[in-house]
């Protein structure tokens, strides 16, 4: 159990679990779709201060955890050319392939480099003209405009050396695909706030119609979800099914619609395989036509690498909510954070990495009597 | 990478029509595109940054107030791939990165 006293402000959090106990006549099932938050729900242990009013499940928003093996595998590949220099953002560096991971191809001598900003991969392609620089372009609708962008700004300047290994996705297919499955137990939303600040939340407006589930658009800290779920739970009580903006103070129902419109400059959607939950239709980006020269698959001639994922990890009943990390047998013995086999134990928005270190703290902290 | 981190905008360039700016994150400076908030910026605006591009204009007590909740949640690790990416790997020209996007820092 969390101590209330760990808040910044533990009245409002207190006010905010009573009312959502309060309102909630029956147990609900909410799933957050953002990382972020995930870390947050478990690192803060907001479900169980709910006591049983909602139960949370963990969505597939790490962009880290979702990208599929074959990807990576095709990353990889490239980062052991001898002509090229791989850049990526730092969190995929440790994320395992069939065989090794990044970080071990650099061990062997591989260029492999971390950067901030896409840009930053285009400014070393400038600098080093005798290399090709490829950056490996992932992540949800968050960083697909700077994605565009490196894109885009290496055509204007004739940079001919610089290439992105796409493997973007977007979020409102793939909650109309836990919503689609056949098991689905989801009843309602948190929709993730700085994806929604960049792309606006008009996409979700058919989805929460259609399937008759409330969708909120919350930020990622302690009190923006505790809020968020009070929003969900009292749709779900009062029978309603809308789109609704916690985020306000990020959010704008059309988005930063200068970064949607360069988005769809350069990328087109396209399906997309999803690390543990195989192809959801038209789930990703692709580079559009006039595009093609900077795509690293096409250039070096990795688009036909495919495989199977270890039958071991359980990372896609995970992801849709199937199982909660600490109920997987490889769970803290076979597959730790140092040792994982699967995307969600690498990064610290994985659900499985969140538990794990969660535990780890629980255990090295004094026992008290909770607040 | 999914959460946008503020910061200040503390100079406003302009890379031949495209606008990039210093941003400083609690003392981490590095330069940021500023396209997708063109018009809306002024020097000394705060600003959330996804991976080097502002998307959002923030107020002063918002970006303070979330800075602090990212660094009490220990959400800052993207500052330290900015401090990554100016150190080259071993046998890389020195240069190649040192300069982040030809500005000093």
């Amino acid at each position: 159990m969390k101590y209330l006293s760990e808040y910044r402000d533990p009245a409002i959090a207190r006010a905010l679990i009573e009312r959502i106990r309060r309102t909630a006549t029956r147990p609900w099932t909410l799933m957050e779709v953002c990382g972020g938050q995930t870390h947050t729900i478990v690192r803060q242990g907001l479900d169980e201060l709910l006591d049983g009013a909602v139960e949370m499940i963990h969505g597939p928003g790490c962009p880290v955890c979702v990208t599929p093996l074959e990807q990576i595998d095709k990353a990889l590949a490239l980062a052991a050319r001898p002509d090229v220099i791989f850049t990526s953002f730092g969190d995929m560096l440790r994320v395992p392939g069939s065989d090794c991971d990044l970080q071990q191809v650099r061990a062997r001598g591989g260029a492999v480099r971390v950067v901030y900003s896409p840009l930053d991969a285009l400014e070393l392609a400038r600098r080093t003209p005798d290399k090709e620089v490829v950056f490996f372009a992932v992540g949800f609708e968050t960083t697909a405009p700077a994605n565009a962008m490196a894109v885009w700004r290496a055509r204007e300047l004739g940079v001919r050396n610089f290439s992105v290994l796409v493997s973007h996705v977007t979020v409102p297919p793939a909650i109309t695909a836990i919503l689609n499955a056949p098991d689905n137990r989801v009843q309602g939303f948190l929709a993730a706030g700085h994806v929604c600040a960049v792309m606006g939340w008009t996409e979700y407006e058919p989805i929460a119609e259609q399937y008759r589930v409330p969708i909120v658009v919350t930020g990622f800290e302690p009190m923006d979800i505790l809020e968020g779920m009070l929003m969900a739970v009292d749709q779900l009580e009062s029978g309603r099914h809308v789109v609704e903006n916690q985020y306000v103070r990020s959010v704008r129902r059309e988005g930063t619609v200068p970064a949607r419109e360069r988005v769809e400059d350069v990328f087109e959607l396209a399906d997309r395989n999803w690390r543990g939950i195989g192809e959801i239709p038209m789930s990703g980006l692709r580079l559009r036509k006039e595009f093609m020269e900077f795509d690293a698959e096409r250039k070096f001639g990795v688009a036909g690498i495919t495989v199977n994922e270890p039958a071991e990890c359980r990372a896609g009943d995970v992801l849709t909510g199937r199982l909660k990390p600490p109920k997987c047998g490889a769970f803290g013995t076979r597959c730790t954070p140092e040792h994982p086999l699967g995307a969600l134990m690498v990064s610290a928005e994985g659900a499985c990495a969140a538990y794990y270190n969660l535990a780890r703290h629980r255990m090295a902290e004094p026992q008290e009597v909770t607040a | 990478m999914c959460l946008g981190i503020p910061g200040r905008v503390v100079e406003l360039h302009n890379d031949g029509g495209f606008p990039t700016g210093l941003v400083d994150f609690g003392g981490v400076r590095r330069e940021v595109c500023l396209a997708y908030v063109a018009g809306e910026v002024a020097l000394g605006d705060y600003v959330i940054v996804h991976v080097g591009f502002a998307i959002s204009k923030v107020d002063e007590a918002e970006a303070k107030r979330t800075f602090e909740v990212l660094r009490e949640m220990s959400r800052l690790d993207e500052l330290e791939w900015i401090a990554d990416a100016i150190e080259p790997s071993p046998g890389e020209p020195r240069d190649a990165l040192s300069a982040g996007n030809g500005r000093p820092r």
